[in-house]
């Protein structure tokens, strides 16, 4: 049982002793405001009960003892701090809600996974505005032609958007998943990362998962062969019949890929592509 | 002629209001956010305060209503603790029952759902997000005083757990706990009554289960738990925190 609790709320931090009203102090980081340091017991005294880790760091420079609070000390002493202020509280909040998030979106994995999500989606929209142009069809003059002109330079205008934010996506890849971006193409790596939803989740995913990673049909009974790695390098190669082994083979060495890439970051990916174009090849033999 | 008058949602007490349609009750709450609508729901206007219609299809907490939901829910001025919060869909009723004195911190772990959240916490006057992990409670414990109210609806095999955890934390013991539970998230292999059973004997002691409804046809395999805490619930506190990975894998091995 330590002698009180450190706690931090909002801006402040507060010491909490059983039997006494809580002291606090404005505080974010860094050493600890002098009204607290003079309270917490001296060192070698006593101990201090403490989870928050900036918090903890605090205490240890000073030299007292250290010791993670239990549920019960922390609640006890949570009940103590006095209500925040309508205003302040909320403000408070949102501020470290949008720095927390922004924090976590700056991760190379997360800005991979949006530049993903968001080239699928701008793919999509080129798709559909080229199939919308062929059905759409304009007379050599007149109010429709210069319609269709002014799509003309939607689409070009749309096209090159969708190149630039491709080889921002393709050089964002090749840096975070280098294994299998050579392996499976820069794209579809990162599309594979996007719909695991991680680097840990893809490098946990088996063989079997990763083949099917992105399909639309559930896999129950006679289940989809391929998901995203329809698309995938060399898949053109393989006559359409044999397609659906060599996604098999294909998920296999992904896998190993997306484990060097996660954990060891050893460079696997040439004995990797060897492996996969002899597969290539025994397929195309075949038959 | 009395048609009209039937057709307006009315008043049932706090920010709530139902109507009959086809004979089946529909909920409304008052909107507190500016655009009333967070979700595409209907808005309806009583005087001039817009009501949301409570999808329940899209809320678990909506869809226990109206199946006749009569255990606890909250109300006026009470501070919730929402866990598991998504893009806001339930969060945002759950903010307009508790009205503009009351408090809604909602606890979301995933990022691009947490955006949604954060944008809707910048119109919603009562609505606060907390980027955290439901599994680490105390990493928010410099946000979230103790709270009148526990909402957990987190979809994962240890959520029992988690409600006992972080209630342990910071329910008071005058409050209330909800809980969504998908019966699917916690093994496709029992049948879900199992789980609901084996659900309410983990929570019976350090809580009073007051009610346990079915939320069928509008969400397969869940239920809404509702209780009251006992002096069980902080006797127990000392008892150890949730792991950090338990899950169908873990009780397999065990």
């Amino acid at each position: 049982m330590a002698d009180g609790v450190l706690l931090r709320e909002g801006p402040r931090a507060y010491w909490v002793e059983a039997g006494r009203p809580p002291v606090g102090a404005p505080w974010s980081s860094g050493p600890l405001p002098e009204n607290l340091r003079a309270l917490l017991p001296r060192p070698g005294r006593g101990a201090v009960g403490c989870v928050d880790p900036s918090l903890v760091a605090s205490a240890t420079a000073l030299g007292v003892a250290v010791h993670p609070a239990g549920v019960a000390e922390l609640r006890r002493a949570r009940e103590a701090l006095p209500l925040p202020v309508a205003a302040e509280e909320r403000a408070w909040i949102l501020t470290r809600a949008r720095a927390d998030l922004e924090k976590a979106l700056a991760a190379p994995v997360e800005t991979l996974i949006a530049l993903a999500r968001e080239e699928e989606r701008v793919e999509r929209t080129v798709g559909r505005e080229t199939g919308a142009k062929e059905q759409f069809l304009p007379g050599p003059t007149g109010e429709l032609a210069e319609y269709a002109r002014d799509h003309d330079r939607f689409l070009l205008s749309q096209r090159e958007h969708h190149e630039r934010l491709a080889a921002r996506l393709e050089r964002l890849a090749r840096a975070t998943l280098p294994n299998l971006s050579v392996l499976v193409g820069p794209r579809i790596a990162a599309r594979l990362l996007a719909a695991a939803g991680g680097f840990e989740a893809l490098a946990r995913s088996t063989g079997a998962r990763l083949q099917i990673l992105g399909a639309r049909r559930r896999p129950s009974g006679h289940g989809p062969r391929f998901g995203l790695l329809y698309r995938a390098a060399r898949m053109a190669d393989v006559p359409p019949d044999r397609r659906g082994r060599y996604a098999r083979s294909l998920a296999a060495l992904a896998v190993i890929a997306a484990r060097a890439d996660a954990y060891t970051h050893a460079d696997v990916a040439a004995a990797l592509v060897a492996r996969r174009d002899r597969r290539v090849e025994q397929l195309r033999r075949q038959g | 002629m009395t048609r009209r008058r039937a057709d307006r949602p009315g008043p049932v007490g706090g920010h709530l209001y139902r109507r009959e349609e086809d004979r089946r009750a529909e909920f409304w709450t008052e909107a507190l956010g500016d655009p009333p609508a967070v979700y595409g729901e209907r808005i309806a206007y009583v005087g001039d305060r817009p009501l949301r219609r409570w999808d329940p299809y899209r809320s678990k907490l909506g869809a226990a209503l109206a199946r006749g939901w009569t255990g606890p829910l909250p109300s006026p001025g009470e501070r919730w603790l929402y866990l598991g919060a998504a893009t806001g869909t339930t969060a945002s009723h759950v903010a307009d029952l508790v009205g503009r004195e009351g408090r809604v911190y909602a606890v979301e772990r995933s990022l691009r759902p947490f955006a949604r959240l954060l944008a809707l916490g910048g119109r919603y006057p009562n609505l606060l997000p907390v980027l955290a992990d439901a599994r680490r409670p105390e990493a928010y414990l410099d946000r979230v005083p103790l709270v009148d109210g526990l909402y957990l609806d987190v979809a994962q095999p240890d959520q029992v757990d988690l409600a006992l955890a972080n209630a342990r934390l910071f329910l008071r013991g005058s409050g209330a706990l909800l809980l969504a539970l998908k019966t699917s998230s916690m093994g496709r292999e029992k049948d879900p009554r199992r789980h609901r059973d084996e659900a309410e004997d983990r929570l019976e002691g350090p809580f009073e289960i007051e009610e346990t409804i079915a939320l069928e046809p509008f969400h397969k395999r869940h239920f809404l738990l509702g209780g009251r805490p006992t002096r069980a619930l902080v006797a127990g506190a000392s008892a150890p925190p949730v792991s950090r990975r338990a899950g169908p894998r873990a009780e397999r091995r065990r």
